[in-house]
This record gives C-alpha cells, structure tokens and sequence, in this order.
C-alpha cells in the first residue's frame, strides 16, 4: 500500500497537480467541482494515513466522528440554550483528545492505541474556533458536510495555516469571475515557487548539510566555559537552527497556501517576513501568523475578558501581563510537555512583557528617544538575535547538551 | 485569447523550467571524466559523494588507482599514511580511500557495484575492524549515511540470482535505506524471494539510474573535502628515499613528539579533544563486556566476498590491532580480540583468501596506534610491509571457493571453528 506524506517528494507535487487539474478546469470555466473535490481530498488522505501509517487513518476517522458529532451536538443545543458550563465542557471535550496525546510521551511504557495522528492540534485549532464562534453566535449554524470540507481540508489537514470557518465557507461556496481565479493562480505558482526554494534548497542548506555539522561542533565543546558547554559552535548551532526552523516551515506553509490559492480557497499566509520585526509583539503578528493570531483571539482575548468580567484584576497593564503569561504558557505546553519547550514559552511571554514596559516607556519620553534608520536598524537586530535565542531554547538542542 | 496570454505567462515559465529540468537529467552525460588533479584529491576526500557515486570511482579503478576499503582509520592522515607513501616514493599504485567511521561490509558491498568492469582482476585492499563486528552488526543510521539510491538501482540491474543476492536483498530491506523509494523496496522485495524483475520495472530502474548518473556527473565534483594538502604536508616530512630503517626511525621520533600528554600512546590532540579531564574516569573498564564474536557482520563480510569472487579481485585483508594500554584501561579484553580474529581468518582462508595481515598480535608494541583504535606512524609502516609487495609485485591469480554457511546465523554465532564448520555443503 502506497503512503505518502504531505508535500515531501517531487513525486507527490507531480502526482497532487494531477489531481488538481480538473478542480482548476472546473474553477477557470466558472464552476466548483464539489464532489470531484471531496474525492480528491478522500484520496490524498488515504495517502496521507493509510499504508503503514493505517493506524493514523483509524485514528483520524475515530477523532472526526467525534469532534463532528461534539459540535453538531453543541450546534443544536446553541439554537435554543446558552448555558455556560455546557459550553466549556464542550471545549474541553474538544481538546481532550489533544491533551491526552501530548501528554502519552510521558508514560513510555504505555503501549495502548495511541490516538494521535498528523495534524491532530491543526484540527482541534478549527473545532475548538468553530465552538467558541457558535457560542458567540457568530456562527449561526452549520452543515456536517461543510464542517468536514473545512475540518479535513487538505492542503492544510497535516500543518496549518489555520483558516477561521466563515472565511473558508465563503471561498468555498464562492466561484471567483475567471480573472480573480487567474491573479489567484499566478499567485499560486509564485507561492509554489518560493516554497521549493525555502524548503528544498534553503531548508536542505541550513537542515541536512549544515546542522549536523554545527551540532558535532557543538556537541564536541559540551565541556566548554566551565563544563556550560558555551562555545562559538553553540552560537551557530543558534542560528543555522533557526534559518532551518524557518524556512522549512515558511516552506511548508507557503506549500499549503499555494494548493489552497490552487483550489479557489485563500488560505491566510502564516509568514511575513518576521526576521525583519522590530520588536516581539511585531514578530508575533509576523511569525506562524494563524497560530499566533488563533492564541490572540482564543487564548488571550478569552483569558482577558473572563477576568475582567470577574473584576479579579483591576489595573489594566497587570491584566494584560498576566494573559501574555498564560496565552505564552499554553502555546508551550501545546508544543509538547518538555522543560524547554515550557521554557520557550516563558520566555516570548517575559520578552513580550519587558517590551510592553519599553513601548509604554518610549510613548511616554517619545521626545527624549530618537528614531532613525540606525535604532530601528538597532531594533530589528536585537529582536533577531532574542527570537534566535528563543529557538535555541525550542530546539531542545541544550537538553542534548546538557543532560 | 486575452486569457489564453495570462495561462501562458503564468505557466508558460513553470513548463519551460520543468522541460529544460528533464534535459538536463537525460542528456548522455555519464561519459564525463574527471580531471587527473580531481581525482588524486577524490581519492583522500573521503567524502561521501564519492562514495555515493561513480564517476570517480570509475576513471580512478580504470587507472592505477586501487581501492582501499575500510573505516575510520583512514581518515588519520599521518606521513605514513598509504596515501602519503605510495605519492612521495611515486609507487606503481596509488591508493583510492573508500569509507570512513561507521562504513561496514555490507556499505563497502553496494559502493562497489557499478563499477565491476573496471574492478576486474584488480587488486584490492581491505582493512577490516573487530569493532564492526557487534551483537547488532551494521547499525541503520550509519548505513543509510553511506548508502545512494545509486548503489541499490545498480545492483538491481546486475544481480544474478544466487544465495548471496537473496541475502544482500533481505539485508537491504531491513535497513530504513532499502524502504526509502518505493520502485527499490518493490525490486528488492522481488530480488529477495528470487524472482526477476519485469520488463517495466527494469524501464523504470533504468530511467532512475539515468538520472542519478547524471546527478552523479554533474554535482558529484563539488563539495569534494580537499585533504591532499594534507598529504603533501606529510610528504614534506617524509626521508628522500624509501627506506624501512629510516622510516621507522622518523615514525617513531613523530609518535614520542605527538603522545606526550598521557599513558596510553594517544595523540595529543584526540586526547585533549575527546578523552581528557571526567571523560576518561567514565571509559574505564567500559568495553569489559565487549564482544565481538558473534554479529551479522560475519555474513555481510561474506557478501563481500562473493563481490570480490564475483569481480575476481586479488584482495589483500588487514586486521589492525588495537591500543593495548586503552584496550587494559577500558577492560576490552585481549583474548576476545584474538578469537575475533581467528574466526574471521578462519572465515577467508577456508574460502581461498590467503593474503591476510593479522596485527592483532602487535598490540602490545608501542607507537602502532594513533589513538585508541586507530592505526598511525609504526601501525601505518607495518601494514605498508604488506601492502607494498602486494601491490608492486605479481601475484598468482586466487581461485575463491565460497561456502554458503557462512550466511547463515550458525555461523554468525559459532563460538568453535569445528572441522564440520564450512562442510555444510556448497
């Protein structure tokens, strides 16, 4: 049985643009081809999870029963009732399938059916919206078969970008005039294009020929500096790492918006240009922008306006240090329970704090602090080199070095 | 038409970028030759382009170049490195460098197809470690590392159906390599039960390998490591006249000068970078219950063998030894080491291969090593005393007799070298 995972080989693009072509023939002469598209996404998951990754498919199957069959139910329910408790025992049903996964690395001997799959976060992201949505009543109401087409949308399914479900639908039941469709097309070549680039020679460059290497140097000075294991070699490690986070994920991302761009649908970009930010809350609407924008709206908005409501924190910057803490915390524990991945975590929250008191600072002595080409010049370099920081952190690779 | 312009310019340079891609992959370019500067600095690189692929190989077989098989031991560029003595005293041979640490015999295997036309009634050199040969044999990471799409498709292509090739299949597909394209694995499984392939599957192999020799042509001279400088470095240091007097006097002057900072003859530089302050407490008595009687590797062994029989190479096998003082300090033990070597011995001879250079048993000699288990300076001379006249002299012509015991798992963990061993038939 053949298996095939997203976007990994030129086989796979060649064999995926096939299978697009009649959906783009279709879209050129002004028509959707709905079920031609729902065999198409049929297909490329039973690539995606069938094969020797079986066991992901049944897991697939089993977690999309469930989270159609909790929001459909949560669905009705809404029409008529808007009890508190039903609705965040809901939300908690939604990610409980997520939280025991993240949390099974920690008992190695457990060998029960693991319930995860590729993609299991992407598509708790989208369930746990489409509830908070439907309890704002933002969403109305929505159709199993339209929530499956957004849920297991598949240039997405394995990584993001997070598309939000009223703008997915309102592609997705929208035929653009030919001349959108085509400026959306070139669109998606460039976007294919520049994704080659980033993941198969950037990311290739910086991944597989320079990362080992640096990461021998590094792992040979692991008694450098004390027994800290700092050395020039760590630095480099630094930033090869997180070239290749980058680009291979920018890669990624610019994969899926393209197919997505392809299909008619404008899946939101997730990169834009972040090396270039000017401080951390500007790298955070420039870096895994879905992500970052999905934790604004449902963590930190959330968390906000709960404990305003409860009057449990009165001053307002205190307020909003203690949701970048929580919202920070839980994209930590969400990219695995690990001590650096916590670590990451509480750290973009403390730097995002510290710049808080700077902005506020600058606002306030705004004649005293210059601003040229050289601050912002100064600015950008210093926010690289803290994101830079951050990822080596995230890489994980100082538990290597270390312990 | 106005939009049949825009389709045009929005795929009209994917088309053109495709197109010129399939020229460039198909074009007749594997008849391409390497500079003979190129390949002098091919033959030390020990890169694993070369390694991977076979333009180089092929030119360098086909000239006086002659294959020299082995692991990390080759990396220690030292002045009485084979490289570095067969250049300075312009020897009839110069030798070609062929794996690096973790390469085993099933690596070297595949590294060598491709090339048998050239490899004919050669002279090869093989030096193989004892500590290749553990519980687990060739380890998967360090296999793939060494292994090329390249290699597999050629051996597919060329196999014939036999004991050996049954086994090299089985081998191939229980490593993460064999199951990395899916045409492979297909083939392999095939090759595996003893069926040939089909018509179309041999199309595709062909198409495959068209591609990966012209990949091979076009990419393989780049990113070569340049260690020639090295070598001529070493020339440098090394007396006008080739000489065994001489050159043992200078190596062991070279050897005092570089293992001043411990006990165990270890060079400086390895010491400091690799075994001094804690580290070294860690290592002691590490290796007391090393074993290296019993592996897969025996049988991968085998499998090279039958490539050698196959090629009708004249191979001349080294056993290095070991440092002896590391080997007391880690706890390795001795006689273990000396079974090793005789079961291997045992191994070739009963099967014809009669030119054999055990070291084992100077172990206890000083200066042989560079470092723990590296050959170096007096370790280097010894194996040019065999290596020399093996290759600057005719020889007669072997006649191999393989046995087919020597794939199964009796004989990869017989611990006795019975007289029934290699009896059980053809």
């Amino acid at each position: 049985m053949i298996n095939l995972q997203p976007y990994s080989n030129p086989n796979y693009f060649m064999i995926l643009l096939a299978a697009l072509l009649p959906i783009m023939i279709g879209l050129y002469f002004g028509r959707r081809l709905k079920i031609y598209e729902a065999l198409f996404t049929f297909s490329f998951l039973v690539l995606t999870f069938g094969g020797d990754h079986w066991h992901q498919g049944v897991a697939l199957i089993i977690y999309t029963i469930y989270q159609v069959g909790l929001t459909m139910g949560f669905e009705r329910y809404r029409r008529t009732k808007n009890q508190t408790s039903i609705f965040v025992s809901t939300v908690l049903l939604s990610i409980l399938p997520l939280v025991i996964v993240k949390f099974t690395p920690l008992f190695p001997n457990d060998h029960s059916f693991n319930i995860g799959f590729l993609g299991i976060s992407y598509l708790t992201f989208k369930t746990v919206q489409v509830i908070m949505e439907l309890r704002d009543g933002t969403i109305k109401e929505i159709s199993w078969q339209q929530y499956l087409q957004f849920l297991l949308f598949f240039p997405t399914i394995s990584s993001g970008p997070i598309d939000r479900y009223r703008r997915f639908i309102k592609d997705y039941d929208h035929v653009p005039d030919r001349k959108t469709y085509l400026a959306d097309v070139d669109q998606a070549v460039f976007y294919l294009f520049q994704g080659f680039l980033y993941k198969y020679i950037l990311g290739y460059i910086f991944g597989t020929l320079l990362l080992p290497n640096v990461s021998q140097a590094a792992l040979s000075q692991r008694y450098a500096l004390g027994g800290t294991g700092i050395s020039w070699y760590l630095l480099a490690y630094m930033y090869v790492y997180s070239m290749y986070l980058f680009f291979d994920f920018a890669g990624y991302s610019l994969f899926a918006v393209s197919i997505s761009y392809f299909m008619g649908i404008k899946t939101p970009m997730n990169f834009n240009k972040p090396f270039l930010a000017h401080n951390i809350k500007e790298f955070w609407n420039r870096w895994h922008m879905t992500l970052s924008f999905w934790f604004r709206d449902f963590i930190f908005m959330r968390f906000t306006f709960w404990v305003m409501k409860h009057h449990w924190v009165k001053n307002r910057v205190r307020m909003s240090q203690l949701a970048y803490l929580v919202n920070f915390l839980v994209m930590g524990f969400w990219h695995g329970i690990t001590w650096y991945y916590i670590v990451y975590g509480l750290f973009h929250a403390a730097a995002i704090i510290l710049n808080d008191y700077w902005l506020r600072y600058k606002k306030k002595h705004a004649d005293q602090i210059p601003h040229n080409k050289w601050t912002e010049g100064l600015a950008i370099f210093a926010t690289f080199n803290i994101v830079c920081f951050s990822f080596l952190i995230f890489s994980g690779f100082l538990n290597q070095l270390w312990f | 038409m106005k939009f049949g312009k825009k389709l045009w310019l929005i795929f009209g340079p994917v088309v053109i970028a495709v197109i010129s891609v399939w020229i460039v992959l198909l074009l007749p370019l594997n008849h391409q030759r390497v500079s003979q500067d190129a390949l002098r600095r091919g033959s030390v690189s020990l890169s694993t382009n070369i390694y991977h692929g076979q333009l180089f190989k092929k030119q360098a077989f086909a000239e006086n170049y002659v294959p020299f098989l082995g692991s990390s031991e080759l990396l220690r560029m030292d002045p009485m490195h084979p490289s570095v003595l067969a250049a300075k005293y312009h020897r009839s041979y110069q030798p070609f460098l062929l794996g690096s640490a973790g390469s085993q015999s099933l690596n070297h295997y595949f590294t060598l197809q491709g090339v048998h036309s050239e490899l004919k009634d050669k002279k090869i050199i093989f030096i193989i470690s004892p500590q290749w040969f553990t519980k687990q044999g060739q380890a998967p990471a360090a296999f793939s590392y060494y292994y090329s799409p390249l290699q597999a498709i050629q051996w597919l292509l060329t196999a014939k159906d036999s004991k050996a090739t049954h086994y090299a299949a089985k081998r191939l597909l229980a490593m993460p390599s064999g199951k990395s394209s899916l045409i492979v694995e297909n083939c392999l499984e095939k090759t595996a039960r003893g069926e040939s392939l089909t018509h179309s599957d041999r199309l595709l192999l062909d198409l495959r390998r068209h591609i990966l020799l012209n990949e091979d042509a076009l990419f393989s001279r780049f990113r070569l490591v340049d260690r020639w400088r090295r070598i001529e470095a070493g020339e440098r240091v090394l007396p006008k006249r080739d000489s065994t007097t001489s050159l043992n006097r200078l190596a062991i002057r070279l050897a005092r000068q570089h293992t001043t900072t411990n006990r165990f003859g270890i060079d400086n530089h390895f010491y400091s970078e690799r075994l001094r302050g804690s580290r070294i407490n860690g290592l002691r008595d590490s290796q007391r219950s090393f074993d290296y009687r019993q592996s897969p590797e025996y049988s991968d062994l085998e499998l090279l063998l039958s490539e050698f029989k196959q090629v009708h190479a004249n191979v001349l096998f080294v056993i290095p030894p070991i440092n002896h003082r590391w080997a007391t300090y880690t706890g390795l033990s001795m006689p273990m080491l000396q079974q090793t070597a005789t079961k291997i011995k045992y191994q070739l001879r009963s099967q014809g291969f009669d030119h054999i250079t055990d070291l084992t048993n100077d172990s206890q000699q000083n200066y042989m090593m560079q470092d723990t288990i590296h050959l170096g300076w007096l370790g280097w001379l010894k194996v040019d005393q065999a290596v020399k006249p093996f290759l600057t002299e005719p020889q007669d012509q072997p006649t191999y007799h393989l046995n087919s015991y020597f794939f199964t798992k009796n004989w990869q963990e017989s611990l006795t070298l019975q007289k029934s061993d290699g009896q059980h038939g053809e």
